[in-house]
């Protein structure tokens, strides 16, 4: 049932992908702008219970590493992106004043984004990737962060009206 | 109520977690499969892409004109519309002029060099969420473009190509953390090593710590054998400022780079280098000061008019 339900999302993350890799990297944003597809996900994950959570972190994170832009070894975002939306979903399960309040799942993606990165960052570190200044990667993490803090507001009524298409009404905002 | 977890769904994390480990682990032994999913992700993504770039570029400029197109009904809003293309086609041709004149100045930097150069337009731009600086170009192997080639534009140096697939490559640009290449300043032909720093500046390691380095010097790319994945001559940018410290074991110094790779639009790859060094006739001339005419008037008492004075 689970995995129906996961494999039933593949399409839209697919088209998220698509656009992640078609559009929102033409528009040349400031501040290194965001990635719609780990803000979806994290969404999602937050909507989700923690399986679930797991499994979409782990298709997301596949998508991310097959992208020709990611810098680390294939899995690398799997990995992240396993842990983070698992966490997320854990600590949205059961409890509705974070699942229930929009406010607190925009906070709870926009963290989730700054913290993915940052896992990112230190497994890259372990991997031996460079990552440049200081300076430059807490500029990009806060750029993320603040437009993770834009964008998620806009697409969070969508990315719940999907998820309660595929996971039932229960989970719609 | 909180969630505790049951047997079946910790089995699910661990096998997940296995499998991006067991993934991680492939990739980094080199296996071809992970490299061919890449590959064919990449071959399937080119098209969308350049379908992406041509949609989005109008829409980036026009954001709001775009919002109004299709509405028209009566005779008013078929002018509106008719004026939002003719709009849209002067941005359009504003867009290719543009293009024009970095293709123009691309052709003038590999044609004073002598580089046999394959020109191509920027696709997409790689996100810096993943703390790396890449381009993607809509020309691969079929236009004999392969990896560790130099990318340049009219500016000078751009980067180098990490990957070239059938119809695209991907260009690491000299602005990311991971780039390095081995640098000489025009004129000492002092050298040393010019690392990436994920901003439009980047350091320069010199191997000589005696040596006198000043603001202002140009760097350029000292070359690697048979060209690649370096050309020499290349100009890369100039010092801003020098780190002197005392006790440093080697010398340090900021440099900007010459392109700026926010506005990339049109980049060349060299696929063949010169027979001959260029040296230093690459580097580009210092901007001359503009003299500024002023007009002095005087006064004389008792004259009718004052008569103006030029000088300069």
């Amino acid at each position: 049932m689970t995995l129906r339900r996961f494999f039933l999302s593949a399409p839209l993350f697919l088209f998220i992908f698509l656009l992640q890799e078609a559009v929102v990297t033409q528009m040349r944003l400031p501040a290194g702008g965001f990635n719609v597809l780990l803000v979806v996900s994290l969404i999602w994950a937050a909507l989700s219970t923690p399986e679930i959570g797991a499994l979409t972190g782990f298709g997301a994170g596949l998508m991310m590493d097959v992208s020709q832009t990611s810098p680390g070894p294939m899995g690398h975002w799997t990995l992240v992106l396993i842990i983070a939306c698992y966490f997320i979903a854990f600590l949205g399960y059961g409890d509705d004043n974070i699942r229930g309040n929009p406010i607190n799942i925009v906070l709870l993606t926009t963290i989730g984004v700054v913290a993915a990165q940052t896992v990112f960052l230190i497994l890259g570190l372990m991997l031996g990737q460079e990552i440049g200044s200081v300076k430059q990667v807490f500029f990009v993490l806060a750029g993320s962060a603040f437009w993770t803090a834009i964008i998620s507001p806009l697409i969070l009524k969508i990315v719940s009206y999907f998820h309660s298409i595929i996971f039932g009404e229960r989970s719609h905002i | 109520m909180r969630y505790g977890g049951d047997n079946r769904g910790r089995l699910l994390i661990i096998v997940l977690l296995v499998t991006s480990l067991f993934l991680i682990t492939l990739d980094l032994r080199g296996v071809q499969v992970i490299d061919g999913l890449r590959t064919g992700t990449q071959a399937a993504l080119t098209p969308v892409q350049k379908a992406g770039s041509w949609a989005v570029t109008p829409f980036r400029n026009f954001l709001s004109d775009v919002t109004h197109l299709g509405r028209t009904r009566n005779q008013m809003e078929k002018l509106k519309a008719e004026n939002e293309k003719l709009r849209l086609k002067l941005q359009n041709r504003q867009i290719a002029d543009a293009q024009l004149k970095q293709l123009k100045s691309v052709l003038d930097l590999a044609g004073s060099a002598g580089y046999k150069v394959v020109n191509a337009k920027v696709i997409s731009q790689g996100s810096s969420t993943s703390f790396t600086q890449t381009i993607t170009i809509d020309a691969g192997t079929t236009s004999g473009i392969h990896t560790n080639m130099t990318v340049i534009s009219g500016y000078g140096l751009v980067g180098v190509v990490k990957y070239a697939y059938t119809n695209s490559a991907l260009v690491q640009l000299a602005s990311d953390p991971a780039f390095k290449i081995g640098a000489r300043i025009a004129g000492s032909q002092q050298i040393g090593i010019l690392s990436g720093q994920g901003t439009r500046k980047g350091v320069l390691q010199l191997l000589d710590n005696t040596t006198q380095v000043h603001k202002g010097d140009a760097i350029l790319a000292r070359g690697s054998q048979n060209g690649r994945p370096f050309v020499p001559g290349v100009p890369i940018g100039e010092i801003t400022s020098v780190d002197n410290s005392p006790g440093a074991v080697t010398q340090t110094a900021d440099v900007k780079f010459y392109a700026n790779f926010s506005t990339l639009g049109v980049v060349a790859v060299v696929v063949s280098d010169s027979a001959t060094d260029p040296r230093d006739s690459l580097v580009p001339p210092k901007p001359r000061p503009t003299p500024i005419p002023t007009v002095t008037i005087y006064a004389t008492p008792g004259a009718v008019e004052p008569s103006p004075t030029a000088t300069k």
